[in-house]
């Protein structure tokens, strides 16, 4: 017993010491460092991304690339744990005097604070998804609203008689997912352009031609995303279209309906640009996806915090919204973006 | 058999009123439930997760717990594809690597829990944040898959054993049956099996009978680990490709949420393999009630899961109460 | 009734017919109770004989399902603690209630502090505090930790927070069984004050001594049942054996002398973890049946641990046939033909959620499997064997052992190593709990087992058992063993000389 109380003791010495080591070694670089218009030094900036995942990993060759380009620094901080390790990110990242952070919020309304917090004592944008609330400097990234009506496009082209079409996500409580999902249903029921719409998941909605059956979650959970694809068609066996708007999804989709003998059957429209999406394309099992530019996202916020760093103001456009656009990929011009993507990725 | 009654009704009960709900009643003239589909998927999940519950009922059963299992499926998970693709290992080697890697994770709980004499808790649960940390350091955060290639192995996930033109029975749940039988086989008829259940419920009483009951459980945590690593190899040549953050998270609640479903008590010393293969096929069984009909909202299903466990476990527990009085009454008689 | 107190008061308890069942145990039946103002009287039975459980009935812990209390002849319902409170009784139980993280005056007052304006009333507490505690003759300052004093003192605490309570009953269970004898005079002395001031006490005690110093009067229960009451002049030690197992000693222990063999077990400056200072050295030969005395506390427990490996020696030889045997694990021990009956046997003895059969082939598996697959026809013989010879009474041996008695549980115990054929068989308590019956059965086994060679090392707290069935006994006093006493030297005064180190002059 005592012996275990020993270990017990000694570990949180450890804990305490290498923690408090950590803050003390933060501290000493910092000085003046965080003051807006703080002047010359290089400047060390963090890129926190929501999740992890090889979307984020080719930002990170962006925002390195930037950084190198700059003659700064910059970390990478992917949450794996959800709102509550991204949050304990940011603040580790304060705590240690950084000169500015780019960040993609989970659950950007109910961040504000923390990220007004940050912004305080540093300069804060946003990329990939917004947090309009905040006293963040400028987002940048794509309108997702936007990006999901050129997706619901893309079901559009595919399915010009109509048909049934089921949304599979990730979490319902992104904003990013939400403003995706909003663009796809809006699309096909051709109403205005108009963000601020939602319509509730779990029943049916009925437009002329096409009508959206439901949008299922699966928490990040690949064995239940996978489930959910072939409870859709247990469910719904004459579904037309499948929608996966997080990058794993519609590779998911696709074992489901190859283990089902259904590869060609039902319509896949995708988002973002997973290798199996892309095969997919080539291989025609997908009609296309569409794709953001993740590289641009992590090279404009660290070009961006860089110029904040070194007091240019210049770089906020009036509606604090820098534009990087969505693209649809199709078979048509699949190939020359995959040979893209991977010399971005080094392979 | 007569202890797993409770559950098989259960299972049954919610199988039927499934069916009725999704099927007969549904105002649809097409079958979504009881379709020969729909089984092959249901067969399938509950092979898999079917696996990794009985591999925690014998750690269960020591009295112990292992939480890391969802972690161990990671690290196979996405092992396994970083090993063949990055790595380019053949197969040969790679699933050995990934099996042994398993073993040597059970033996290490094991040796610390008994000759440390660390609490099975906190061992498992450091195993839990250290193997999901290895599995991201190892693959640096990638997804790891293997695209269209090996088909040959994913035969372990995908083949069937025809029955009818259309239906076969898909190989992990032949793999879970073929574990079941043997763990069946090794709790109830060989010494080894006697002696967990033994030091399970009271470990003093068959230390001093000479059971070597360290050894005994250091065996439960290596069987646990390895079965936590053959599911993270079948899982994953599943869903084809596995990521290191998210991929089993929470496995390991089901694995031991199936298994007390199935009778196990956390206090060890009880438990059967039928038992525990029906918590698992309950929880699956649950999951695909919940998407098949329309009216259950998709985000409440943990709190329809958690009800069904609640309302199995009270009633098992009232069973058992009844059961005890019958047999105090017959010894006064 | 044997009511032959001269006062003419009327009695402060009554107790009449009182009557308890338990699932499968009638724990009391037809029991009557006297008590007078101002007078001790003892009860005294041996285990399982009704003493806790009447005792437990006063004190409102448990109520009769037959009979009645009366307390000053009028019939009262005592449903609760409190309302033995209420009636004056208090009960101060054998392993004491104090709260060990608070002060003597807060223990005193518990549950009932005084108070003022809804305020602890501290000063209150002291000043009480202090005179209760010079009643029972304890000169501490209220405001000490329980936990600093010794059990002797704790206890006088606990007399006092009986008498705050205005109790005029004082039931005390066992209240020597873990004081030194120095700490037991002066509880006696107490005693005495006490019942000079006018309180009475029922005083619960095997030990017969005690029992002819303080006792007025001595109420004798066997199996539940009145057996007989003893006034003044006849208490004596061999009236009150007699009344407690009902008949002669001789006819109780079935002891034969044995013609003992060959030294079996031979152990050599043996150190036990628990008192590695104190190096013992002794022999048990074939069909020798050896008592291990003294109090507790003494080592005894800890000596049969460590011989069968529970706790390993830090120290010393260990001979079994003259061979050096190394034991570090219980299954070494077993290797080398030992067995082991451990004295807590629902926590160290029996898997209790098991069989009977399970319970009795568990030992066993391992010498008879068939590569490590159950050997059913063996399962199936030694329940059968064990469950006969044994007299194991159950419905079937599918039976869960939790269900069975105390006595029955022990007797799985012991088949269970019995089917082993031990050559050397440790006993610790091996009668604790259990009823007179299954007690006779377990002797005249152990009897059988020297007859065909066994030499058996038993532990044992019961001054009777140790003289009944000892063909030699070892008393041991605090870690040491301070002495041997042969069959025809044994006498409770000789072990309780050595068990409470008071001399190592043997009494012959």
């Amino acid at each position: 017993m005592y012996f275990l109380r020993r270990v017990a003791v000694l570990g949180l010495v450890a804990v305490l010491s290498l923690s408090l080591g950590g803050c003390g070694g933060g501290g000493e670089s910092t000085d003046g460092a965080g003051e807006p218009g703080g002047g010359e030094s290089p400047g060390r900036f963090a890129f926190v991304t929501n999740g992890v995942a090889d979307f984020w990993t080719i930002a990170e060759v962006g925002a390195k690339k930037a950084a190198e380009d700059l003659d700064s620094k910059v970390e990478i901080a992917m949450p794996a744990a959800g709102i509550g390790d991204q949050k304990r990110m940011i603040e580790d990242l304060l705590t240690r005097g950084i000169d500015g952070i780019a960040v993609s919020p989970i659950d950007p309304d109910n961040q504000t604070d923390l990220l007004n917090q940050a912004a305080e004592r540093t300069h804060v944008v946003t990329h990939d998804s917004d947090a309009p609330a905040s006293n963040r400097e400028v987002y940048i990234g794509m309108d997702n609203y936007l990006a999901g009506r050129m997706c619901g496009q893309l079901v559009k082209d595919a399915l010009p008689d109509g048909g049934s079409i089921m949304i599979l996500v990730g979490r319902m409580e992104q904003d990013n997912a939400k403003r995706r999902r909003q663009g796809v249903i809006d699309e096909l029921l051709d109403r205005s352009v108009d963000a601020s719409r939602f319509d509730p998941p779990g029943q049916p909605i009925k437009g002329d031609k096409y009508t959206i059956l439901d949008t299922l979650t699966d928490q990040f959970d690949r064995v239940k995303a996978k489930a959910n694809a072939e409870d859709t068609l247990s469910r719904y066996p004459d579904v037309s279209c499948m929608v996966g708007l997080f990058a794993y999804n519609p590779p998911l989709i696709l074992q489901a309906l190859e283990q089902a003998g259904k590869l060609g059957e039902v319509t896949v429209v995708a988002f973002d640009e997973d290798e199996e999406t892309l095969q997919g394309i080539k291989d025609g099992y997908v009609y296309g996806t569409v794709v953001q530019n993740p590289y641009m996202y992590g090279y404009k916020s660290v070009e961006v915090l860089k110029a904040l760093h070194d007091g240019d103001t210049s770089v906020i456009p009036e509606d604090k919204f820098i534009n990087i656009e969505a693209r649809q990929i199709v078979k048509d011009n699949v190939e020359e973006f995959w040979a893209d993507l991977n010399q971005k990725l080094g392979k | 058999m007569k202890r797993i009654l409770g559950i098989l009704g259960l299972f049954l009960a919610v199988y039927v009123l499934t069916w009725l709900l999704a099927d007969v009643f549904s105002g649809s003239d097409r079958a979504s439930f009881m379709t020969e589909y729909n089984h092959v998927n249901l067969l399938k999940r509950v092979g898999l997760y079917g696996i990794i519950s009985v591999g925690v009922a014998f750690v269960i059963i020591t009295g112990g717990i292992d939480l890391s299992i969802g972690s161990v499926v990671c690290l196979v998970g996405v092992g396994l594809p970083f090993m063949l693709t990055e790595l380019g290992w053949p197969v040969l080697l790679a699933v050995p690597v990934a099996l042994g890697v398993s073993l040597v994770i059970g033996l290490a709980h094991g040796l610390l829990i008994t000759k440390l004499r660390l609490q099975p808790f906190i061992v498992t649960l450091c195993g839990l944040l250290i193997y999901r940390g290895l599995a991201r350091g190892l693959t640096n955060d990638q997804v790891y898959g293997f695209q269209t290639g090996f088909k040959g192995l994913k035969q372990l996930a995908v083949w069937r054993l025809p029955i009818t033109d259309s239906f076969g029975i898909p190989a992990p749940f032949l793999i879970m049956v073929l574990i079941a039988i043997v763990a069946a086989i090794v709790l109830n008829k060989t010494t080894f099996g006697r002696y967990l259940m033994a030091l399970g419920n009271n470990e003093e009483a068959a230390r001093l009978s000479g059971i070597q009951t360290d050894r005994m459980k250091i065996v439960a945590y290596v069987i646990c680990a390895a079965l936590a690593g053959l599911g993270g190899m079948l899982f994953v040549l599943d869903t084809n490709s596995a990521a290191p953050a998210d991929f089993g998270n929470f496995f390991e609640l089901y694995a031991i949420a199936a298994a007390v479903l199935g009778g196990c008590s956390l206090r060890g010393g009880q438990g059967t393999i039928a038992g525990v293969i029906i918590g698992a096929a309950l929880m699956r069984l649950l999951y695909n009630t919940i998407n098949l009909l329309p009216w259950i909202p998709n985000n409440i299903e943990f709190a329809v899961i958690g009800t069904v466990i609640l309302a199995g476990v009270t009633v098992d527990e009232l069973a058992k109460r009844v059961a005890a009085r019958r047999r105090a009454a017959q010894r006064d008689a | 009734m044997s009511e032959s107190s001269p006062e003419k008061e009327r009695p402060l308890l009554e107790v009449r017919q009182a009557g308890k069942r338990f699932p499968g145990v009638r724990a009391l039946h037809r029991v009557d109770l006297t008590l007078n103002p101002a007078e001790v009287l003892a009860v005294i039975g041996e285990n399982g004989a009704g003493k806790s459980t009447l005792m437990k009935i006063l004190a409102g812990v448990q109520e009769p399902d037959e009979g009645e209390i009366l307390v000053d002849g009028q019939p009262v319902r005592i449903a609760n603690v409190h309302d033995a409170m209420r009636h004056g009784i208090a009960l101060i139980h054998q392993e004491l209630n104090l709260a060990n993280n608070l002060d003597v005056g807060a223990n005193i007052f518990l549950g009932r502090e005084p108070s003022k304006y809804g305020w602890i009333d501290r000063k209150k507490i002291r000043e009480e505090a202090k005179g209760f505690l010079a009643k029972v003759g304890l000169n501490v300052d209220p405001d000490t930790l329980v936990s600093r004093l010794s059990i002797g003192r704790q206890q006088m605490v606990e007399i006092a927070k009986a008498l705050s309570t205005n109790a005029r009953v004082l039931i005390m269970d066992e209240p020597t069984s873990s004081l030194s004898s120095g700490e037991a005079e002066q509880l006696f002395a107490v005693i005495k004050e006490l019942r000079a001031q006018g309180v009475s006490i029922i005083y619960i005690s095997h030990r017969l001594g005690e029992v002819k110093e303080l006792a007025d009067r001595v109420t004798v229960l066997r199996d539940g049942e009145n057996a007989g009451h003893l006034d003044k002049d006849e208490i004596q030690h061999d009236a009150m054996v007699k009344l407690m197992v009902g008949r002669d000693l001789s006819q109780f222990y079935p002891h034969e002398v044995h013609e003992p063999d060959e030294a079996v077990l031979t152990v050599k400056d043996l150190r036990t973890p628990v008192h590695p200072a104190h190096p013992l050295s002794f022999s048990i030969r074939a069909g020798e049946i050896v008592g291990m005395a003294g109090l507790v506390g003494a080592g005894r427990t800890e000596t049969l641990a460590t011989l069968f490996g529970v706790t390993p020696a830090v120290g010393g030889e260990i001979f079994v046939n003259g061979e050096l045997v190394n034991i570090q694990t219980p299954r070494d021990a077993i290797r080398a033909g030992m067995a082991l009956a451990p004295e807590d046997r629902k926590a160290q003895g029996l898997v209790l959620e098991m069989s009977v059969r399970e319970n009795l082939s568990l030992a066993s598996l391992n010498r008879d499997q068939k590569g490590g697959f159950l050997n059913r026809q063996a399962e199936d013989a030694i329940s059968e064997e064990m469950i006969g010879r044994m007299r194991i009474k159950t419905p079937h041996d599918r039976q869960i052992v939790r269900y069975l008695s105390g006595g029955n549980q022990q007797k799985v115990v012991l088949g269970k190593w019995l089917a082993l054929r031990p050559r050397i068989l440790l006993l610790d308590e091996p009668t604790r709990g259990i009823d007179i019956g299954a007690k006779q059965e377990i002797y005249a086994l152990m009897e059988e087992l020297a007859r065909d060679g066994v030499a058996i090392l038993f532990v044992s707290s019961e001054m009777e058992e140790i003289l009944g069935m000892s063909d030699r006994a070892l008393v041991m006093h605090e870690g040491r063993i301070t002495g041997e006493l042969k069959r025809e030297e044994l006498s409770e005064e000789a072990v309780m000389q050595l068990a409470t180190g008071r001399g190592g002059a043997k009494a012959a």
